[in-house]
């Protein structure tokens, strides 16, 4: 058996294309996906946006303090405000001095010159504080003792909680990317899965054919060539994390275990999603192939591997494609680690990932098990 | 018998691909499974080795009914696919070696037999090659090693030398008689039938899927009626004369074509001396005279109306 699992792994070792898939086509991605957005999340490299404010002669101003009071992180400020009026700030926006400048507090407005990454965060600030400004003024409506019984503290602690890291997790959105990057290269596996059950299927190939005739029990081959992609497959993967983790740089938390067993989790189910489309799906491998690259590479965009934004869509608007979505369930699980304190979630991500995994191994089990074929 | 196939059926929707086919092969004899392409034998082959579902009949090899499951069976036989049926990742020797090792358990034993398997196909200079880069003929006889290594006692070669130089089929050829002399009993299927008459000693003509003769080839041979074929080289013999060569007793046909005349005679003696002597007569010149016996061609032809590669 031992033979028969160390030469099924040399042929998937010496073969070129699977091996460029599988092996260097993750980190590719991921490379692109370093210099794309390394720009984006980098904090080290963030530099306090300059704008300008007139509080058209507010006593009170909480945007003042809130603008004043906004971080990046510990120490880096976002804004760095000239207050004057209208008239300079417009003219210090034209001679490019600032990016943008704000007027008023009770409604205020922006003004900006282009668009770009700075107008970003200086719209979503402003965003975030008219929801919050509107919020209160909703509650104090309604509960006019509000103030009394907290209403401000409640409102600050969960401004602490937005912008503070918790337990060194870095709040990034950004690192889905990498997370679903990670679930697409388990799931990819699925193309190997049906390698393995067109080579030893009579139906399928002549090597099939071949071994079929021969005295040795199907499912012992069959699960010594699974078993030596399961293998092959997992150096893909313990290769992509060591460089996210040690060239990308990527902050992985303190959940490396989880995140191990999840990876090989999802390996398993992608082996066994491409045996069980090899074997009950009736068309040529190119065919075979092509709805696996589809499940696979559909199931990683819904996950948000091209458009980080696709998760959440799904997510509120079709939670059921969420949950069949293995792709989404490794991402998922491996976003829970790092973001959540409890493990809920990602147990159920898990669970969910194994229960797929079991019904694709029993579905690929009873196709493969059968001794002889209507056709070849 | 080594093989006894009694009233297989299989049918796949409407066609009929066997229909109630009837073999039996002798222990030690090369039997040759000769018919057309689309004729019915790889059909047969793969019902007799249990990959595929047949609507009726029953499969005996080496006296056991034939059976998916039925490794006793299987460890004695060797197959050699139609197309070639190899690792592309593995070399030359590590392909020979991996087959022969879902046979046979002993390390050494297994490096012994892979060995002998490689010099039997004079593939000793090819040991590290990759399948890519050997030739056709090569690749052909790596598949043949694949398929015999591990010494069977039945050896089933589907259409081996398809697609391979003279020199390699030859190769193959040879190969097999001395398979055959070591002991080992060979079903071999062809629509080639030189190849089948060159060393086949018995023969089944299967066409659309059921036997219409089998025998030797000389039992074949003498099933028809023709006894001679006489290709006589000529220049100047008119339409008349032709026609007077085909009132000619124990003459079926006579045709004229490209200088060639062309004619196919029963099985009584001097047929030969008597169109030479009506060509000295008339004083028509002619050059070179070819006679042939018939092939499993005509005996085909004069059973089904149509020739072996239509």
């Amino acid at each position: 058996m031992l033979y028969l699992y160390v030469t099924r792994l040399k042929c998937l070792f010496r073969n070129k294309e699977g091996m460029f898939w599988c092996y260097l086509f993750p980190i590719l991605l991921a490379t692109c996906f370093f210099f794309a957005f390394n720009n984006l999340w980098g904090i080290d490299s963030f530099e306090t946006i300059p704008i300008a404010y007139d509080s058209e002669g507010a006593i009170i101003d909480p945007l003042k303090e809130a603008m004043e009071q906004a971080e990046m992180a510990e120490g880096v400020p976002i804004f760095a405000i000239t207050y004057t009026d209208k008239e300079s700030a417009s003219e210090l926006l034209e001679k490019e001095e600032i990016e943008a400048y704000i007027v008023g507090n009770t409604d205020p407005e922006l003004f900006i010159k282009q668009n770009g990454m700075n107008e970003t965060i200086i719209k979503s600030f402003l965003d975030n504080y008219n929801r919050i400004t509107k919020t209160i003024q909703n509650i104090l409506s309604k509960n006019p003792n509000a103030l009394e019984e907290g209403l401000m503290e409640d409102i600050l602690e969960q401004n602490v909680f937005v912008y503070e890291k918790e337990n060194g997790k870095k709040p990034d959105q950004l690192l889905i990317f990498f997370y679903s990057l990670l679930a697409f290269t388990c799931l990819f596996g699925a193309v190997w899965g049906l390698e393995e059950v067109v080579n030893i299927q009579a139906d399928q190939s002549t090597k099939g054919a071949r071994l079929n005739v021969s005295p040795i029990n199907k499912m012992k081959l069959f699960f010594c060539n699974m078993m030596a992609a399961f293998t092959a497959h997992c150096g893909s993967i313990v290769l992509l994390f060591v460089y996210l983790i040690y060239v990308i740089k990527i902050d992985f938390g303190n959940n490396l275990g989880y995140i191990i067993i999840t990876c090989l989790t999802g390996s398993l189910t992608g082996l066994a999603l491409g045996a069980t489309v090899a074997v009950w799906v009736k068309k040529r491998k190119e065919i075979k192939e092509g709805i696996l690259i589809f499940i696979v590479l559909g199931g990683a965009f819904l996950s948000g591997m091209m458009f980080v934004n696709m998760k959440y869509i799904i997510e509120t608007r079709i939670p059921f494609l969420a949950y069949i979505n293995p792709v989404n369930l490794v991402t998922d699980a491996l976003y829970s680690l790092n973001y959540y304190d409890t493990y809920d979630r990602f147990f159920l991500d898990f669970t969910m990932l194994c229960v797929m995994t079991i019904v694709f191994g029993v579905l690929s089990y009873i196709g493969i098990r059968r001794k002889n074929y209507a056709s070849i | 018998m080594i093989v006894k196939v009694d009233g297989l059926v299989k049918r796949y929707d409407k066609l009929v691909a066997l229909d109630y086919l009837d073999l039996e092969v002798a222990e030690g004899e090369i039997f040759g499974l000769l018919g057309p392409n689309g004729s019915g034998k790889t059909t047969a082959i793969n019902c007799i080795l249990s990959l595929l579902k047949y609507d009726k009949g029953s499969i005996e090899v080496f006296g056991k009914p034939m059976q998916p499951n039925a490794y006793d069976i299987k460890k004695d036989i060797g197959i050699i696919m139609q197309n070639v049926a190899v690792f592309d990742e593995l070399t030359v020797y590590e392909n020979v070696y991996y087959f022969c090792s879902l046979y046979v358990k002993d390390r050494n034993e297994i490096k012994k037999l892979t060995e002998e398997a490689i010099d039997f196909v004079s593939l000793q200079d090819y040991k590290k090659y990759y399948p890519k880069k050997l030739s056709g003929g090569l690749l052909r006889r790596l598949n043949i090693a694949c398929g015999i290594a591990h010494k069977p006692k039945l050896i089933i070669l589907d259409e081996p030398t398809v697609a391979v130089d003279p020199q390699s089929r030859n190769k193959i050829l040879e190969g097999i008689k001395k398979l055959n002399n070591e002991g080992a009993t060979i079903i071999y299927t062809s629509h080639y039938m030189e190849e089948i008459e060159q060393i086949c000693s018995n023969i089944a003509i299967i066409d659309k899927g059921k036997v219409i003769a089998k025998g030797t080839k000389e039992e074949l041979k003498s099933m028809i009626s023709i006894g001679e074929k006489i290709t006589i080289e000529t220049y100047t013999i008119t339409q008349e004369q032709v026609q007077e060569i085909k009132e000619m007793p124990n003459i079926f046909s006579v045709r004229y074509h490209d200088n060639l005349l062309t004619v196919k005679s029963g099985k009584k003696n001097n047929t030969l001396v008597h169109i030479l002597q009506f060509l000295s007569e008339r004083k028509i010149p002619f050059g070179r005279v070819i006679t042939e016996l018939p092939t499993l061609n005509d005996v085909f032809l004069e059973m089904t109306g149509k020739e072996l590669r239509d």
